[in-house]
């Protein structure tokens, strides 16, 4: 039995317009999942419905069996997280994190103990006098992550607790929320718009948009093989071109690419794809490859743009197609501005999508 | 040489609000019968002056009970105004703040001639509940502004980090809010307890026979006499005024809010 399941859930900010509508998800003891979608997409309003903070106006919430639908969110067994973290200003770094031991009127004794364990694993047993504001951001995310946790409840829920740190401290943090969350074993529900985070921290992720559910499956999976155009576009596939199916042979399907026909995994929503379909290919800008001159090998085109990213650098080549984006291993050819230049396309890591089955018009 | 010119305009703007107060200061010892300066010779006589008449310690007990009370009505009723409008947008927020914040903007004459009217209207009132309403309803504006500023600064996810902490609404207001509110209230008690002591156009309509506060019976002191006694009173009301503020500040850590 799923640890926490979210049966039929239906939340309306406003009247008629539904945020989430017979929404359905199940997490599993000790995974985390991550719920990944742009702003409005309903991801904040799921955990925030968990937290008991939104009343559903239908639907089902139960953690470890026991129905959470109608409990007030100080009866709920979670541990939040927020974006701000949330912290209580007037009091110190120790009293923060003992807070939610004090309203489950634990012991002294064992809140020191709990307390002094808990800033332990989080490295700020040394803080425990400092106030909030005597803390840098990535310090005060270790007290809110401290403060959740401590409690030990069923249930952790984080809401984007990354956007307000920078970059370098970001990777840092996922790190640090991934590796205490395997360290307690602990049931968790992650918020983000960031797919690279989703993906690095993850068990499964959920990519959400409007409301319902695009895809769930493990990182890996989403990263390789999106079963939907919003999805691919979401997890950072460079290109896209739609063309016409032309036809279907087992798990591939050949379409028109630039006048020479090329072969690719497709997905799509119903049944096998027909010819003449609209099919949306998709490809990362690394599963192409640039040769210097044009050949038959593949699409020619113009280089009009190179930037260098250390490793690699990103070429924006115009073709008969449009502009395509393509990284190269910056230890290879290079090539300038204006050179000629074919694309060799390595379709194996290419999708094509398929949503509707009616022929292109 | 910015930081020259810097150094002779603050100079100058000491001057202007100190200098005042200086001359008060020193008149209120001087020995003249009339308020002159330089003051000739030395005396506490005028001091003793204003202890012996009972127009000002009569009026200095009016003022201070008007002030304590009006001060605390209108931060009871500030507090959960200011409160609502940081936390909840409702359609009419904005027309609340801007009805909220109109006896800051109308004149105190306007004011007092009008609340005169009104209670006229309305009867026999008590002139001590007419001074009160008049000065609680100049003060309400100041305590919400204030508190809202300091609840402003507050994250408004703290409550319900609380109440997923496992405290009930009401205790995380107790617990979370109300503590990250104590400097707002205690600027909003000062400023408010300045404004209402300190009040003459208002107060000047309200007053009625007997009962005055401080700065109306010194003003109509004034009116009479020209020795320094008032003089005297000014001096203790500073000395009053800054014993009052630097208690609150010891008291309440007034200068983390201001």
């Amino acid at each position: 039995m799923p640890h926490l399941e979210i049966h039929d859930l239906t939340v309306s900010y406003e009247k008629h317009q539904p945020t989430l509508e017979r929404f359905n998800l199940d997490v599993e003891q000790g995974e985390l999942l991550s719920l990944l979608g742009p702003s409005g997409c309903g991801k904040t309003t799921t955990l925030r419905s968990v937290a008991g903070f939104i009343q559903a106006d239908a639907g089902r919430i139960s953690i470890n069996g026991r129905d959470y639908t109608n409990l007030p969110p100080n009866q709920r067994d979670i541990g939040l997280v927020f974006q701000s973290y949330a912290l209580f200003p007037h009091l110190t770094v120790f009293n923060n994190v003992a807070f939610g031991l004090r309203m489950r009127r634990i012991p002294k004794g064992e809140i020191y103990s709990r307390v002094t364990n808990a800033l332990k694993m989080v490295g700020l047993e040394d803080f425990a006098d400092r106030r909030p504001a005597q803390l840098s951001g990535g310090q005060q995310q270790r007290v809110a992550l401290a403060r959740a946790t401590v409690i030990e409840p069923q249930v952790l829920l984080l809401d984007e607790p990354l956007s307000n740190l920078d970059a370098k401290l970001r990777v840092d943090m996922r790190q640090e929320i991934r590796r205490l969350q395997q360290q307690l074993g602990i049931t968790t529900l992650y918020v983000t718009h960031d797919q690279v985070e989703a993906m690095s921290i993850s068990d499964r992720v959920v990519v959400m948009n409007q409301g319902a559910i695009e895809q769930i499956g493990t990182p890996e999976r989403i990263f390789a093989a999106p079963e939907t155009v919003f999805v691919a576009d979401f997890m950072g596939f460079d290109n896209r071109f739609s063309a016409a199916v032309e036809s279907v042979q087992g798990d591939k399907l050949s379409v028109n690419w630039g006048g020479a026909p090329i072969d690719v995994r497709w997905r799509a929503k119903v049944g096998s794809p027909r010819p003449g379909a609209r099919a949306e290919v998709f490809f990362r800008a690394d599963n192409a490859n640039l040769r210097a001159g044009a050949d038959a090998s593949g699409l020619a085109g113009l280089v009009i743009l190179h930037t260098f990213h250390g490793n690699e650098v990103r070429y924006l080549v115009d073709t008969q197609v449009g502009e395509i984006s393509i990284l190269q291993d910056s230890a290879g050819q290079r090539f300038e501005s204006g050179a000629a230049v074919t694309v060799q396309p390595q379709t194996q890591k290419w999708i094509a999508i398929v949503e509707e089955r009616e022929p292109l018009a | 040489m910015v930081s020259r010119w810097m150094y002779i305009s603050l100079v100058i703007l000491y001057c202007f609000l100190l200098g005042p107060f200086i001359i008060i200061f020193m008149a209120s010892f001087g020995a003249n019968a009339t308020m002159a300066f330089p003051p000739q010779g030395f005396t506490l006589d005028w001091f003793a002056n204003v202890f012996e008449t009972s127009q000002f310690i009569d009026s200095f007990w009016v003022s201070l009970q008007l002030a304590l009370q009006s001060t605390m009505v209108s931060l009871i009723m500030g507090m959960p105004v200011a409160y609502a409008l940081t936390r909840f947008q409702f359609a009419a927020s904005g027309l609340v703040e801007t009805v909220f914040s109109a006896p800051i903007l109308v004149p105190g004459l306007v004011i007092g001639f009008a609340m005169l009217n009104f209670f006229v209207l309305l009867g026999d009132m008590h002139v001590m509940t007419g001074l009160f309403i008049g000065h609680t309803a100049i003060l309400f504006p100041y305590s919400v502004r204030v508190i809202s500023a300091s609840l402003r600064n507050l994250d408004p996810y703290v409550e319900d980090a609380a109440v997923s902490l496992g405290a009930n609404r009401l205790r995380g207001f107790l617990l979370v809010v109300l503590p990250n509110m104590q400097a707002g209230i205690a600027a909003a008690f000062v400023l408010g307890f300045i404004t209402s002591f300190n009040n003459v156009p208002v107060s000047l309509f309200l007053s009625g026979p007997g009962v005055t506060t401080l700065p109306v019976s010194m003003l109509s002191y004034l009116e009479y006499y020209f020795d320094p006694t008032i003089a005297a009173v000014s001096t203790l009301l500073v000395i009053f005024t800054v014993l009052l503020v630097q208690t609150a500040e010891r008291l309440l850590g007034l200068s983390q809010f201001v």
